[in-house]
């Protein structure tokens, strides 16, 4: 019992980080209709400027920092590329942001190198015992920030004028730029608070129980993708549910390896994948994506 | 439309300057390579990589890439380690450096751009770009030292690991932690290790020192991208694992510990030699590290050679030294006494350095690598390895163990 609820508990905090990601891809799906593939080096951005940051001007002011950094990179993507290939088809943009992304990941990984960066945690690798169940307590703020910056987001996305323009944009851009909206301002703001969602989840994700800054840190926003997907790309509640369970998914494949040697070893690996293939077998637009619906 | 066209034609410009340039960048590094024939020092035989008295070594290192510090180290200690060091007291060593980025078609591209004007390699760093050159160096006779401890490396004719292979090294620190009442016969010990050659190979000699001390292994595979080890410690937390294993990376041995912290795993940590980075010791998991690591190693430890890490220091003021120091520094001295061996064969060509190299036997460098019995074609060029604690001291690490060959060396190392 006590190595299932800690495999949860364990599921359920990389869920929240994976939410946090997916709902970055999906926000920036909804309001500029681009499938962006650069959320793994925003991500690394982050991480690597709030590690480097942290010596010089201390972890909180070097969180900030960090967070503005990669928020005003999405921005300048958006701002610089994406803006001004509107119109594009959506497989071209897809293609750009991979581009952005091999580009920005490469500088990265060369200023990192083989070193661990590390990121002063001031919970550095404390832990909190629940019962018999013990978690990181980084894990443990990362579920509580997670949470929190979810519900100001969906209150946000429902009641402030940014989410009404950007619901209505998104359902459609013709007319919501008709009725005085203006696309630019709500795809750039959507970009803006990718970055900043990113940033954070890459906080905690270069915390125990997974500490330093590595280049591997790149390939948590890749699962994150099925997150996005599974939930459905148009939905921000989809994130979140799809981003739970890729967590639990993967947290339970992982320790329970040996019960499920019969599909190979290593299968914990693929098992975000596998989830989404079944989900959209039987649900093609995803959990809670929006059906498309032709006339004939 | 006269305006886009002109523009796409000086984007279509632009683009084939900037390949042009690319280009230009790669055909340098063939165009340098010069081919000296016959013997040009004495009655010495050479073929090319000699000119008059410099023989002409290649270095494929990663000084870019995700190995760039340890690449940087390596490469730091050859060239240090010949500027004061000569072959038969007459010819000087040069090195031409190229830097792969980690990447094997770069490795491959850099190599066929050096091979005409080089002896041998002094240095190749990584599996993968050693695994895609095995058939070139085969054909060009070509004597290399990696830094991977693979065991499909010592099955590549001219390649010589330098130490243990992978199996050896962690069955030796099996040995130790027996020795030291760490681990008891008939235990559970946990393996958290890579998918592919590293890990197998790390995982073979778990299993075969199981099958003699009856221990019961959980195997835990993981892509070398995976990050977060929580939910395998809790696996061995509940199959009541009394040791973890680990044949991964510095970024697993991080996880693991922090989540052994978090968990309340309270047991020794034994690692293969690449688990352990200096720069762990910064991190949230640096006190279980420390007090819990036990890492066996086919190089020693700073501690046991101050001279070394003081010539370092001066000759690399700026640089914060690992312990990819000291497998530079051994790999030079192994390629020295190949070439020495050679020279005095008279015979400096490749086929002549190739047999000095199968020749070679009981290599002693001084106590930097482990003593090496030759190299043979699959078989672990050595049986012995040092056990090495994460401190706080300059690479991170101390010896508490001298190299030693553990009871189980001899039948796993072929």
């Amino acid at each position: 019992m006590t190595q299932f609820l800690s495999l949860l508990l364990n599921g359920i905090s990389l869920g929240a980080l994976y939410a946090l990601i997916a709902l970055g891809f999906v926000i920036i799906f909804k309001a500029s209709e681009v499938v962006s593939f650069t959320h793994g080096s925003l991500l690394l951005l982050g991480a690597y400027s709030i590690a480097r940051l942290s010596d010089s001007v201390g972890f909180f002011p070097a969180v900030v920092l960090g967070t503005l950094i990669t928020a005003a990179a999405a921005f300048l993507i958006e701002r610089v590329i994406i803006n001004r290939l509107r119109g594009a088809p959506v497989i071209s943009l897809a293609i750009v942001t991979i581009g952005i992304d091999i580009i920005l990941l490469t500088e990265l990984i060369r200023r990192i190198g083989s070193d661990i960066l590390n990121v002063p945690h001031p919970w550095a690798g404390k832990s909190l015992t629940i019962g018999s169940v013990g978690i990181s307590q980084n894990r443990a703020i990362a579920t509580l920030v997670a949470a929190v910056l979810i519900i100001v987001f969906f209150v946000a996305f429902k009641y402030s004028s940014w989410g009404v323009a950007m619901r209505a944009s998104a359902e459609d851009g013709e007319t919501a730029a008709l009725m005085g909206i203006r696309l630019g301002r709500v795809s750039a703001l959507a970009w803006i608070i990718a970055g900043v969602l990113a940033a954070v989840a890459a906080l905690f994700l270069v915390g125990a129980p997974t500490p330093g800054v590595s280049a591997a840190a790149y390939t948590v926003a890749l699962r994150a993708f099925p997150a996005a997907i599974l939930g459905g790309l148009d939905s921000t509640g989809g994130a979140l549910v799809g981003g739970l369970l890729i967590g639990l998914a993967e947290s339970f494949a992982a320790g329970y390896q040996d019960q499920i040697l019969f599909l190979g070893r290593g299968f914990g690996d693929v098992v975000p994948y596998v989830v989404m293939i079944a989900v959209l077998l039987v649900r093609p637009s995803g959990l809670f994506g929006t059906k498309e619906l032709t006339r004939v | 439309m006269k305006n886009s066209t002109m523009k796409r034609g000086a984007a279509a410009l632009a683009a084939v300057a900037v390949v042009a340039a690319a280009g230009g960048c790669s055909n340098k590094a063939q165009d340098t390579g010069s081919s000296s024939a016959g013997g040009g020092a004495g009655e010495v035989k050479t073929d090319t990589g000699v000119e008059g008295t410099t023989i002409n070594l290649g270095v494929l290192t990663d000084l870019t890439g995700v190995f760039a510090a340890l690449g940087k180290d390596i490469t730091n200690a050859n060239t240090m380690y010949w500027k004061d060091n000569k072959v038969c007291d007459k010819y000087d060593v040069k090195l031409d450096v190229q830097d792969t980025g980690y990447v094997p078609q770069q490795g491959v591209q850099l190599y066929s751009g050096m091979k005409d004007s080089i002896l041998a390699m002094q240095q190749t760093i990584g599996s993968p770009i050693n695994t895609a050159l095995a058939p070139e160096y085969t054909a060009d006779k070509m004597v290399n030292f990696p830094s991977a401890w693979a065991q499909t490396l010592t099955e590549i004719p001219g390649t010589g690991v330098v130490g243990a292979t992978y199996a050896v090294e962690i069955a030796n620190g099996y040995d130790y932690m027996l020795k030291q009442g760490l681990l008891k016969e008939g235990d559970t010990v946990g393996h958290i290790y890579f998918e592919g050659e590293y890990g197998a190979n790390g995982l073979a000699g778990t299993k075969a020192v199981a099958a003699k001390k009856n221990l019961k292994v959980i195997e835990a595979q993981i892509k070398s991208t995976d990050q977060d080890m929580s939910s395998q410690i809790t696996q061995f937390k509940a199959a009541g694992v009394k040791m973890v294993a680990l044949t991964v990376a510095p970024t697993q041995l991080a996880s693991a510990a922090a989540a052994m912290v978090s968990q309340g795993l309270d047991v020794p940590i034994l690692g293969s030699n690449p688990v352990f980075a200096p720069g762990l010791l910064q991190g949230p998991s640096a006190d279980k590290i420390k007090k819990d690591l036990y890492v066996a190693s086919p190089v020693s430890a700073f501690d046991a050679h101050p001279d070394l890490l003081k010539e370092y220091q001066a000759a690399y003021p700026d640089a914060t030294p690992s312990l990819g120091v000291l497998v530079g520094v051994g790999m030079s001295a192994i390629m020295k006494q190949v070439l020495d061996s050679a020279c005095d064969n008279g015979d400096l060509t490749h086929q002549g350095v190739l047999d000095a190299f199968n020749g070679l036997s009981k290599v002693d460098t001084g106590g930097v690598v482990v003593p090496i019995r030759g190299f043979e074609k699959g078989k672990s060029p050595s049986l012995e390895s040092f056990i090495l604690q994460p401190a706080d001291v300059p690479g991170g690490a101390k010896v508490v163990q001298d190299a030693f060959e553990g009871e189980f060396a001899a039948d796993i190392a072929g």
